[in-house]
């Protein structure tokens, strides 16, 4: 009896206290607070491991925010770079020289003045540490005096301008210089020129806060938090919760964002292109029916893209261009040449059959079309997990069974499905072709289309996964790299080139402009981007575009 | 001696069989950690010029060309002298030092749950065991069908109910993030707190096997003679229950627990994952899907080590909990 007493005593003590506890963080600091600091998840999962070495692939933040670039090329809109650390820049007249002019009013935090000298260190250790390379820059600087420096490279670089003036982040000479092995180095307490500092670290969430000796003066944003968390489930748990002010992924139910998030908003922006990749390149060792052109034609009308969008992407996906330029941001540059000027968003059955009848494929009995006796099968692979490109998948398959072609999904683990597509063993995959570092198509075409970044079938290729090789294309991107990018009147003949060859090759068959959705928290900031402005790409992991975005928020109390 | 030295070889075999098995078996999967870090960078800067890759392949040393045995003895070398190398995932942080920061949590959190979840276990199913045929019968199936639940699907409707619903507990993450880690009261009041969600999760899901196995084993000591001659000798009920009967019929529970003791290193991954915990089955999963041969090996060599530990404590200590099997050894 004594001891049952005591021992209902000690329980209810422990629920006070569990009580207390309750009550105690019953406000939950975590949250977005009042304090106006920003509480952004980037999609890390698990810890963070302190690492502030710009140049290194897992650094978790500095782009932008801590260290800076000359420029800031947005990526989105076809608009003049804007000045961070350089004010001017200048081309000679066949792209071997490029003479940078920099701020004379920029501070490092640490309060020395930064000078050419900072910009030449810089370069020189990118070249001399090939693995802090990720640019591919081949030049040699010089200063000229503290305010100009000049960069001299062996062939015409023009189209290199916006990697090394927009994605090599300044770092001060005189930390920097004793370092021993500046690839590896995490930068324990990075010290830069940009507008926010290191606040404090912890392995759940590091803070940023503003530098109030910033040359364009303080940011109206005075912290920044970086969430860890253990994935996407748990930052839309995090968001609902209003735990996050900005995070990038979708949420379910996109279109009632505004709606179900009180204060929050979402803005989509096509960016990536989705595509059927096929291993197209019989010369390079592509097997598979969708080596012959009219087999891949006949997916690219016989697929319904509205039903597609509809079920996949809640349709936040745009329309897409069969020559693989953006079409918004690149409007300029769209050919006209183009036989169509976006694929069809409806299915064109007619046109698929007359062209693989026209091939030499008869129907079978089963509806399904052969050819030399072998039915019109493909393989599509699939990352297990994707839900999104899974359900357009399976779409797909049923559409193209209407038409006589017999797709087969696959879904692999991630690692399998990007071994098939580094290696060309795979008939079709579903992907997304990505941009390049300045508005410009010519990124794009020189990734995914030239033969000096694709491999024979069994070797790697990096990025051309569909083994296009075409002497014409390859042709244009190099009369490419020797023009100005401001002439546009001499460029546009090989932009022309490019698309309507890629229009005839169809090596990825293109489906929809995927969007990337952002929802951030419009109650408690004002300054997002908007459609109308897009000042920035609006993604939170996107650098240095996000330290753009930080510059422009203010507090909205 | 000999019943230990033949324990001792068989156990040195065991760990060697698990350290080739855990280098040989990450290796055999496609893909590698490059190709993984250029598809996180392409999501997450959007843009990768194929230069990077070159850069890549020269920072983390994977474009070596080593045949797989000299990496073998190499990596047996270095194991041995406690260099687990570095981490591609989180690069260029030693694997050690994940370790290092990762496990606290999981032992703390899954020590404690693990043990609670045994206590109460052993506890109820004495109780059980002992009053078998009256209502207390039903928390046997009551507790197997939350054992028998989904274990993420248990947490998930935990954190749906407790976390989201009624705001009881906070959603994730293993302390509160303004705090700085270290011994002060705030800190540690804001880490209980934070794990109450967890570890119940762990304990509602696991006392389920301990009381059964316990009920069980109740169920025949008390049938046995002795016992019969306890209560013939008009000793107290209560004194019977723990004194003649429960102490028996822990022993093979007991056995159990120093076994679950070891998996406790392993932590839980889905606990971890659903919670944000920063433990070690969270770091697993990252080591998983990076590719990242390193830690992978670390961890499972930490998990190997306290596993065969484990058993191998529990078979040196058997002899001494229970006299008859040092007849026979």
């Amino acid at each position: 009896m004594f001891l049952k007493a005591k021992r209902s005593r000690a329980v209810a003590a422990g629920v006070a206290a569990l009580a207390m506890l309750a009550t105690a963080c019953g406000g939950s600091s975590t949250s977005a607070g009042g304090d106006g600091t920003l509480v952004v998840y980037t999609g890390q999962s698990g810890d963070w491991q302190l690492n502030f070495n710009p140049f290194s692939p897992t650094a978790l933040e500095g782009p932008g925010t801590i260290f800076e670039p000359l420029f800031f090329y947005n990526n989105i809109r076809d608009v003049e770079p804007r000045p961070r650390l350089g004010k001017t820049f200048t081309w000679n007249s066949d792209g071997t020289q490029l003479d940078v002019e920099l701020r004379d009013d920029a501070k490092w935090t640490d309060g020395q003045k930064f000078t050419a000298d900072d910009v030449v260190f810089t370069l020189d250790m990118v070249t001399k540490n090939a693995a802090m390379n990720g640019t591919g820059y081949k030049g040699t600087a010089t200063a000229v005096d503290p305010t100009h420096v000049s960069i001299k490279f062996p062939e015409p670089s023009f189209m290199e301008g916006p990697q090394i003036l927009g994605r090599i982040w300044m770092v001060p000479k005189h930390k920097w210089s004793g370092l021993a092995t500046p690839a590896t180095d995490v930068v324990k307490e990075p010290v830069g020129t940009g507008p926010f500092q290191l606040d404090d670290f912890k392995a759940q969430a590091f803070t940023l806060k503003a530098n109030p000796n910033y040359y364009a003066g303080e940011p109206a944003l005075k912290k920044v938090r970086y969430l860890a968390l253990s994935g996407n489930q748990s930052g839309e748990a995090a968001l609902r919760a209003g735990q996050i002010d900005w995070q990038t992924g979708p949420v379910p139910d996109i279109k009632n964002v505004e709606k179900n998030y009180p204060g929050y908003k979402a803005i989509t922006i096509p960016m990536n292109q989705v595509a059927l990749f096929t291993c197209s390149n019989a010369a390079l060792g592509c097997a598979g029916p969708q080596t012959d052109v009219a087999v891949r034609k006949a997916v690219y009308y016989a697929v319904n893209r509205t039903q597609i969008n509809q079920l996949a992407f809640e349709n936040t996906a745009g329309e897409i261009s069969p020559g693989a330029a953006l079409l918004e941001r690149d409007r300029d540059q769209v050919s006209t040449k183009l036989k169509e000027k976006t694929a069809p968003m409806q299915p064109d059955e007619a046109k698929a059959t007359s062209l693989l009848e026209g091939a030499g494929y008869t129907k079978g009995a089963d509806g399904i079309y052969q050819k030399d006796g072998k039915p019109l099968a493909l393989t599509l692979k699939v990352v297990a997990g994707w839900t999104d490109y899974i359900t357009a998948v399976e779409t797909m398959s049923q559409q193209l069974q209407k038409v006589g072609i017999k797709i087969t999904p696959q879904q692999l683990s991630w690692n399998e499905w990007s071994d098939a597509r580094g290696r060309g063993q795979y008939e079709l995959l579903i992907d997304a072709l990505h941009q390049g570092p300045a508005p410009d198509p010519f990124y794009n075409a020189s990734y995914f289309y030239s033969t000096a970044t694709t491999a024979k079938v069994g070797e790697i290729a990096n990025p051309n996964f569909a083994r296009v090789s075409d002497p014409a294309i390859d042709a244009a991107l190099a009369a490419l790299k020797g023009i100005d990018p401001k002439d546009d009147a001499k460029r546009q003949p090989h932009f022309d080139t490019i698309q309507t060859r890629i229009e005839e090759l169809v090596p990825y068959i293109p489906i929809l402009t995927g969007g990337t959705t952002s929802e951030f928290n419009a109650k408690k900031f004002t300054g997002w981007p908007t459609k109308e402005d897009l000042y920035a790409f609006p993604a939170v992991w996107a650098r240095p575009e996000h330290s753009e975005i930080f510059l422009k928020l203010k507090p909205a109390s | 001696m000999r019943y230990y030295a033949r324990k001792l070889a068989f156990y040195l075999v065991a760990f060697w069989a698990a350290v080739t098995l855990n280098f040989f078996i990450p290796r055999l999967m496609p893909g590698n950690p490059v190709d993984i870090l250029m598809a996180k960078l392409a999501q997450r800067g959007g843009t990768v010029d194929p230069a990077a890759r070159r850069a890549y392949e020269l920072l983390l040393g994977s474009g070596s060309d080593e045949s797989l045995l000299s990496q073998y003895f190499a990596y047996l070398g270095t194991m041995f002298r406690g260099d687990l190398g570095v981490s591609v995932s989180s690069f260029p942080t030693p694997v050690s030092e994940i370790i290092a920061d990762a496990l606290p949590w999981t032992l703390v959190l899954v020590g404690i749950a693990t043990f609670l979840s045994f206590a109460l276990g052993v506890v109820l199913g004495t109780l059980v065991g002992w009053r078998r045929g009256t209502w207390l019968d039903s928390l046997v199936p009551a507790t197997t069908v939350l054992a028998a639940v989904p274990y993420f699907w248990l947490a998930l409707i935990l954190v749906a109910l407790l976390a989201s619903g009624l705001g009881w507990f906070p959603l994730l993450g293993g302390y509160d993030v303004v705090l700085s880690p270290g011994w002060d009261l705030e800190f540690l009041g804001s880490a209980v707190y934070h794990g109450t969600l967890p570890a119940l999760t762990i304990v509602l899901s696991s006392v389920g096997g301990w009381l059964l196995g316990m009920r069980n084993m109740m169920v025949s000591t008390t049938s046995e003679d002795y016992v019969l001659t306890a209560k013939a000798k008009g000793l107290r009920d209560s004194r019977i229950m723990i004194r003649y009967a429960a102490r028996n019929a822990v022993l093979p529970s007991v056995a159990g627990f120093a076994i679950s003791l070891g998996f406790v290193v392993a932590g839980s991954i889905i606990t971890e994952q659903v919670f944000s915990y920063p433990g070690i089955g969270s770091k697993l999963l990252q080591a998983v899907q990076n590719n990242d041969y390193a830690l992978m090996q670390g961890i499972f060599l930490v998990i190997t080590v306290a596993v065969l530990g484990a058993n191998l404590v529990v078979d040196l200590l058997y002899a001494v909990i229970d006299p008859r099997t040092r007849v026979s050894g």
